[in-house]
């Protein structure tokens, strides 16, 4: 550019290239498309229409979403130091796109409640300490305790931190590790071990040609809802497969149910038998498949006793059987509101029992892949861990407890006292990154790193295809430089301890690497160390050899229980489960908060949902605010009124009404688990989240529901419009 | 235009994005939605904050329609209304329709706008001059699918505390009050597209521009591209299906095809095409 024909425009243009290229190159040195270098790109003019639009190149990282317990790959954008944007890892075994709470992560990460600092209890309030006088603390109080007077009470855990934690423990004396999911699929997996000898066997949505799915919301919250959405999308194509979704509550997947059936809280068993009885004696399915004792069970389950029981009318249970019968392979799941009662156990057979009866097994339902690193595999939670724990606190069992990726004080029924409980414990330690319930109880807080701020690995619970270790590894600089990673903090606990064996690790990073060194030459397919460690850390995952599987069938006892009435409390209470607060963990996220509710279409605050027939016989109208009442103790909020709930029943989301946890989550909406009563799943053991009986009525108060849009039906405008399947397989089937 | 004129000529008027408006398009931008895998799952929506800045307004600015989801999933129940004498429950679930500026040919938006900030673009775009904006808000009233969102405040004060800022994608402003919004169809990734295509010396090619909702759709129901690339899978869908721009009605060969635009009666001639949901009674 000679000086000569410089003009105005031209002078901007120069101004404003050198004014973004300086600073960009100055910030760090990575590739800009606008250099003066270069000079070949076309310069933004500030008129025109896209000069909002400055392109720089973002450079992409692997790492693993930690959001749920799922474990999804993801990619996350890096520009000028900072991960801007996450997408799902398009390699990944378990996932590709990425579901809103993935999304949302990064509000985890950035969140400004995030604890920057180690903090220790001193006259009552948590005030901010050093590091150094966090591990005089811990020597203090923890190093000297007594065998098996210390535990650990964490969420999902897996990977290296896994076996960091476990040699922690054994260094300790304690075996005590609790490992709990409010939001879990523990009566489901006893049902599978006990009747396939495999408790996470491998779905198969693209094969199968109808889904019976007794509560599983596979596309919400159900186990690995990322992968199954993408296997759903197969299941949609071609030859469509039809879905029935039978539950008290609309889910997620409910509302993509080509027949959505209302079933009584806790007669999913009884639903399934009798669809049983109908496929035996109308549709001629054989019966050799079952045991005669399960048969035997069967035949007592006719039509109109199931009608009467679970209120499902007789023509559905039909309709139902019909599709089955038709569609083969079908797959048949049962889920958290099957699950959640005193007779869990025996409804999650039930439903297993129409697999092998339908010849599923092998089919639809095919061997897990079980890598065969075993310490190394995904610590599942339960909720019996909870109610375990909660005795052995309350009985003063532990001088020190380790709090981390869990938050009991919150998700525990009020019957649990766990806040009274835990405080029983002298010393109670919290590794956590933001103030929650539990985390403000503590006696200690160490301030944990992001997911995209560490190095780790971690093993989805749910392994698609082949069994794979996935890697995190820092997206970007920590936010604050007095957090630390688990795995820093667990080695850091195994050296004070002077276990031999991780002495000479200068930090976790260091342990990674050595210990993917020791991996077998057949998964480092040659690679020396450097290599192998670029290419993990580039893919993401580590395919990992596997034994491989097979099935067995035993069924187990199907009898049901009866339905229990209960005068006094009319009403079931169903504490659902949405993938978006999830089991609380998400209220923090400004992003959630503000997405409405998939059903719904609810922000922002909690609801309780009612059918218009209950709505009108009590007198309530949308927005109303609505007493709920069980044994255990009373919440409020507001109505919403649809047919997607049975008519027995009221549904709450979990997730919101916390007492901590931050400007986004404090004081916003109610926690529908606090009023749980104390029954169990009586086969399992784990808590009946779903048979809490309940009384409501109106408050007397009424407010606009905060809801996304006015109309709830299109008043006959094509927005959303609609073909029947038989025409989708006519002109797009296989 | 005197209303005489229009009201003499109006059956041209009504038709006239049939004659191609006065655009030599470079890249037609466009979509296909599959209503049959959409789940309603909202990630695409979420994905849209996360990509674009959009600030996040609290329950009471939500609740009076503040709210600046560019991306919004609606979600429709059969009729008859509520608390119909019909069928006790909601059988067939519900109908998800994720809504994203149309960016129609012939928008209703543009003509309406006093300070011309918002107009076409050679890539089809319906774009959107912030630092022209005075905003009169008649392009929001004007648009049939109220998918304009209106900077009735300055957000960025409230909604990204420190450090929630440095999650802001410096590929595009963060907007002050009195400006109007809407989706891009992620304008910055087409931008990046378009200049890395060209440092390599091509044409853009199918696969370069992914908007953040396709590219975050657990199901693949999202589809984009450039609707005049041929190859582009975008383009072979509506082929498939039928649908052409540029067209008041579809002469389809098969009426049970599924694609259609959303209020295409109204001849706006959007950009976006869905098809229908499938339900099996």
């Amino acid at each position: 550019m000679s000086g000569s024909d410089i003009n105005r425009r031209d002078f901007l243009k120069f101004m404003g290239l050198g004014g973004v290229g300086a600073a960009t190159l100055s910030g760090c040195d990575m590739p800009t498309t606008i250099t003066l270098e270069e000079g070949k790109e076309k310069v933004v003019a500030y008129l025109a229409p896209e000069e909002y639009a400055i392109p720089g190149i973002g450079v992409t990282f692997a790492s693993t979403c930690q959001q749920c317990p799922s474990g999804c790959g993801v990619h996350g954008r890096v520009r000028e130091g900072r991960v801007l944007k996450l997408e799902g890892n398009p390699e990944a075994l378990n996932g590709k796109g990425l579901c809103q709470m993935g999304q949302a992560s990064l509000q985890g990460h950035y969140n400004p409640d995030r604890i920057t600092q180690p903090m220790a209890r001193k006259g009552g309030a948590l005030m901010p300490v050093s590091w150094e006088d966090a591990w005089l603390l811990m020597k203090e109080k923890a190093s000297g305790t007594a065998q098996g007077r210390s535990a650990w009470f964490t969420g999902t855990v897996s990977g290296h931190q896994s076996v960091l934690l476990a040699a922690l423990n054994k260094a300790w004396g304690s075996k005590d590790h609790y490992v709990y999911e409010a939001i879990n699929n523990a009566v489901g997996s006893a049902v599978n071990e006990a009747v396939l000898g495999d408790a996470t066997p491998v779905y198969r949505f693209d094969k199968a040609k109808a889904v019976l799915s007794f509560g599983a919301d596979f596309l919400g919250t159900w186990v690995s809802p990322v992968h199954f959405s993408r296997e759903y999308g197969k299941f949609r194509s071609g030859d469509r497969g039809v879905l029935i979704q039978v539950e008290p509550k609309m889910t997620l997947t409910g509302g993509n149910a080509d027949l959505w059936v209302a079933a009584r809280p806790g007669t999913e068993g009884a639903v399934a038998l009798g669809i049983a009885n109908v496929l035996l004696s109308e549709n001629q399915v054989d019966g050799k498949q079952l045991p005669q004792a399960a048969l035997d069970v069967i035949s007592q389950y006719s039509v109109s006793k199931v009608a009467e029981i679970s209120g499902v009318p007789g023509d559905t249970l039909v309709r139902i059987a019909g599709y089955l019968k038709e569609r083969s392979p079908s797959l048949v799941l049962s889920g958290e509101s099957a699950h959640g009662h005193t007779n869990g156990y025996q409804n999650a057979m039930a439903a297993m029992m129409l697999n092998v009866l339908l010849g599923n097994i092998g089919q639809t339902i095919e061997a897990s892949n079980s890598m065969v690193f075993d310490e190394l595999k995904a610590k599942q939670g339960n909720s019996k861990a909870m109610l375990d724990f909660a005795a052995a606190a309350g009985a003063g069992e532990y001088d020190v407890v380790f709090f981390m990726g869990a938050n009991p004080v919150y998700t525990a029924p009020a019957h649990l006292a766990m806040a009274d409980k835990i405080a029983k414990v002298p010393f109670k330690v919290a590794l956590s990154m933001f103030p929650d319930e539990t985390t403000m109880s503590a006696d200690l807080v160490l301030p944990l790193s992001s997911p995209y701020e560490e190095w780790a690995t971690s093993v989805s619970p749910y392994q698609p295809k082949d069994a794979a270790i996935s890697m995190s590894q820092p997206l970007m600089k920590p936010l604050s430089v007095e957090t630390r990673s688990l795995g820093d903090i667990l080695l850091s606990m195994l050296k004070y301890q002077g276990v031999k064996d991780y002495e000479t690790f200068e930090d976790y990073y260091a342990y990674l690497r050595s210990a993917l060194d020791s991996l077998p030459a057949s998964v480092k397919a040659g690679k020396d160390s450097d290599a192998f460690w670029s290419a993990a850390v580039q893919k993401g995952f580590i395919k990992a050899p596997s034994k491989p599987g097979s099935l067995k069938v035993s069924l187990g006892e199907l009898d049901q229980g009866g339905y229990q009435t209960n005068g006094d409390y009319p009403m079931n209470l169903v504490p659902s489960s949405n993938q978006s607060m999830y089991d609380g963990r998400n209220a923090n996220l400004p992003w959630l908060q503000e997405a409405p509710d998939q059903i719904t279409k609810i922000f922002w605050d909690s609801w309780v949902e009612v059918h218009p027939k209950t709505a009108s016989k009590l007198g309530i109208k949308e927005g109303d605010f609505i007493r709920i009442e069980s044994d255990q103790g009373v919440i409020e909020t507001q109505a919403y009124i649809y047919k997607g709930v049975h008519v027995d029943t009221v549904a709450i989301p979990m997730g919101r009404g916390h007492e901590e946890y931050g400007r986004y989550a404090k004081g916003n909406g109610v926690n529908p688990l606090k009023i749980l009563s104390p029954v169990v799943d009586e086969k399992s053991g784990e808590l009946a989240t779903h048979a809490t009986r309940v009384r409501i009525s109106k408050v007397g108060r009424s407010e606009e529901l905060p809801r996304l849009g006015g109309s709830e039906v299109q008043v006959g405008r094509r927005l959303v419009s609609t073909v029947s399947a038989d025409v989708f397989r006519r002109t797009e089937g296989a | 235009m005197s209303l005489k004129n229009i009201l003499e000529n109006w059956s041209h008027y009504r038709r006239a994005h049939e004659d191609g408006g006065h655009h030599e398009y470079e890249h037609m931008w466009g979509m296909a939605i599959d209503l049959n895998k959409c789940t309603g799952c909202n990630a695409c929506s979420v994905a849209c904050y996360a990509e674009n800045n959009l600030p996040t307004v609290g329950k009471d600015r939500m609740r009076k329609g503040q709210g600046l989801h560019w991306l919004r999933m609606e979600r429709y129940w059969d009729e008859p209304d509520l608390g119909g004498d019909e069928k006790e429950y909601q059988e067939r679930g519900g109908s998800f329709l994720p809504m994203m500026c149309q960016q129609c040919n012939a928008a209703t938006c543009e003509p309406v706008c006093p300070v011309a900030a918002t107009y076409h673009t050679p890539d089809g775009l319906n774009a959107q001059v912030y630092n022209r904006c005075i905003g009169s808000r008649y392009c929001s009233n004007n648009c049939p699918y109220r998918l304009r969102y209106f900077n009735f405040y300055s957000y960025y004060e409230e909604s990204w505390p420190e450090p929630l800022n440095m999650q802001l994608n410096p590929d595009l402003s963060v907007r002050d009050k009195g400006v109007m919004e809407k989706c891009t169809f992620c304008i910055q990734r087409i931008r990046t597209g378009k200049d890395a295509a060209q440092r390599e010396g091509r044409e853009v090619k199918d696969g370069d521009v992914v908007t953040a909702c396709a590219q975050t759709c657990p199901t693949e129901a999202i589809v984009f591209g450039d609707l005049l690339d041929k190859d582009a899978q975008v383009t072979k869908l509506w082929k498939a299906q039928e649908v052409e721009l540029g067209k008041t009605k579809q002469d389809k060969s098969n009426g049970e095809l599924r694609g259609y635009r959303v209020l295409e009666g109204l001849n706006t001639d959007p950009c976006v095409m869905y098809m229908d949901r499938v339900r099996e009674a």
